[in-house]
């Protein structure tokens, strides 16, 4: 809606009020208003029709009826002081289009429609301008048109601009969604089909839980690559504390302070102390602890299980002696068993860096 | 006397299962499940400890410290969440939060952790432990004063215990202290930590690739 200055006014009015009403938020003499308004009626009486379409403007829903006099007026006046009738012909048409593009809703708004005959009529009116001989309109004429063609193509230039924006941003939304699913379709949904399938056993279904929440935890806060990449101790260590919890039944909670590459004998080593933990320790949990100094990597595997006397072990038990104690020492480590009966264990290994 | 707490967190499932499983072991007097919840349910009841999720649907857990602190000091915070985030929980931890804990603890444990805090002593998870030295091992001033900035020897092998897993009765029989001893300690940690400032500690989350 056209904001209106202006209302025809009631006090010191003649005819509508529309020269008062003029006057009055511009601050000038109406007797100066009416002065103007009765020369232009003398330009083939462009001034009357003015008159009347600025009185129709006032009452809001006469819009069609303003810019047809409005038009009328406009061309009286350019054949009143000299233009020739085929420029006038030509000008009232560029209006005419721009403003059937206007009030299609076009003009500057960007998201409505254009309006083609209003770009029809302002084209035609532009060749009429052109094809016009007199010097004025020859240099006026390619300004017109340039204006015109501006006013029509900007916004509709603009609003192309803009789709392709959506249509980027949709497209990435599109390609996020697809890489979401695919995660959650290779992960989620077949953890959720394996406990299904598993509903009878709560042991395998805690530790698929378990398993499943660690992985997703993991892409979620990129702590931790979704599995192991092979560029994180911490990682690995995860993955093997999955495995465990996976085959022995049990909770491995890992705690970590600094990270580093690793190194296959260490989580090996620390895998097969997690495992003996499971199996012997008689315990659901089991606390694995990695810290990353400048000196060396540290790991622990600590349960509070039953605990046993490391000096009672017979000396074929392979598990800690070869798996653990000999891997880390030909790594250049070393592994340290503390343990007491009824006091849980704790297998510490080192391995400088 | 039991403890008066007041959970909140927005999962209805996991509130009636905390509820069942601490029983008759402590006073449960009201449950939020939204920081705007929570606020002035707190500022009501005045209890003895709030059980905190860190991530809640219109905002996170230290809003609601950050909001109930000053006019109720006698309250202690327990961030309870399964969030791995270092930052996230570290926020709490900074905004006054006691403790965190994840939401697998067990029963006994968790009634354990709230006579803790509720005795204004700090509970580390070992996950919790872990972040912390991280925080301070990474050479970063922490508090802007030389003698914040680092933890004791004695303070980091606390830690560490803690990250190993041990409990604070073996962790004082280890080190030949008693149990009050251990809880300065780790008192000790907690208030160094909160009085670093968060641009410090943006720059060790940074460090971290954690925001």
């Amino acid at each position: 809606m056209p904001r209106r200055f202006f209302t025809a006014s009631a006090p010191g009015r003649v005819l509508a009020g529309v020269c008062a009403g003029i006057a009055q938020p511009l601050g000038v003499d109406v007797t100066l208003v009416r002065v103007v308004f009765a020369l232009l009626a003398l330009a083939g009486g462009a001034g009357i029709l003015l008159y009347l379409a600025i009185w129709a403007w006032s009452r809001s829903e006469r819009e069609w009826w303003t810019i047809l006099l409005l038009l009328v007026a406009g061309s009286l006046l350019l054949n009143a002081v000299g233009v020739s009738d085929r420029a006038v012909a030509g000008i009232v048409l560029v209006a005419a289009g721009l403003t059937l593009a206007w009030r299609k809703g076009g003009g500057l708004r960007p998201d409505a429609p254009l309006s083609y005959g209003g770009i029809a009529l302002a084209g035609f009116g532009a060749v009429l301008l052109l094809g016009q001989g007199s010097a004025p309109t020859r240099v006026l004429a390619p300004g017109a048109v340039a204006g015109a063609l501006l006013l029509l193509c900007g916004p509709w230039l603009w609003r192309l601009a803009l789709e392709r924006d959506a249509e980027r941003a949709a497209r990435i939304r599109t390609e996020e969604r697809a890489d979401v699913a695919a995660r959650v379709h290779d992960s989620v949904l077949q953890t959720l089909v394996l406990i299904q399938r598993h509903a009878g056993e709560p042991r395998r279904v805690a530790s698929l839980a378990r398993r499943q929440e660690r992985e997703l935890r993991g892409w979620l806060y990129a702590d931790q690559p979704l599995g192991d990449d092979g560029s994180s101790l911490v990682a690995a260590l995860s993955a093997a504390a999955a495995d465990v919890e996976e085959l022995q039944g049990v909770r491995v909670e890992i705690a970590s302070s600094g990270d580093a590459t690793p190194d296959s004998a260490l989580v090996l080593a620390a895998r097969e102390a997690m495992t003996n933990a499971a199996k012997f320790a008689g315990v659901e949990e089991i606390d694995v602890y990695a810290e990353v100094s400048d000196a060396d990597i540290a790991v622990f595997v600590r349960d509070r299980g039953i605990g046993f006397d490391p000096k009672a072990v017979p000396d074929d038990r392979q598990g800690i002696r070869e798996s653990i104690k000999g891997r880390l020492e030909r790594a250049g480590g070393t592994a340290t068993v503390t343990s007491l009966p009824g006091g849980g264990t704790e297998v510490e290994l080192r391995l400088p860096r | 006397m039991k403890r008066r707490v007041v959970l909140v967190d927005d999962h209805g499932l996991f509130l009636a299962g905390v509820r069942a499983e601490l029983g008759d072991a402590v006073d449960v007097v009201g449950e939020a499940q939204t920081v705007a919840e929570a606020v002035p349910l707190i500022k009501e009841l005045d209890p003895d400890v709030v059980l905190l999720d860190v991530h809640l649907p219109d905002g996170s857990g230290d809003a609601i410290i950050n909001a109930v602190g000053p006019d109720r000091p006698g309250v202690k915070f327990l961030a309870l969440s399964v969030s791995d985030a270092a930052e996230d929980v570290i926020a709490v931890i900074r905004a006054g939060a006691r403790g965190y804990v994840t939401k697998t603890i067990d029963a006994d444990e968790l009634a354990a952790a709230i006579e803790r805090v509720a005795h204004g002593d700090a509970v580390f998870s070992p996950r919790l432990a872990g972040f912390v030295l991280d925080a301070f091992r990474a050479g970063v001033e922490v508090a802007g004063d030389a003698d914040l900035d680092e933890l004791t020897p004695r303070e980091r092998e606390v830690l560490q215990l803690i990250a190993r897993g041990y409990m604070y009765k073996e962790i004082a029989a280890r080190l030949h202290l008693s149990v009050k001893t251990i809880e300065s300690h780790v008192s000790s940690v907690l208030r160094k930590l909160q009085l670093s400032t968060r641009h410090e500690l943006t720059r060790w989350a940074t460090q971290h690739r954690l925001v």
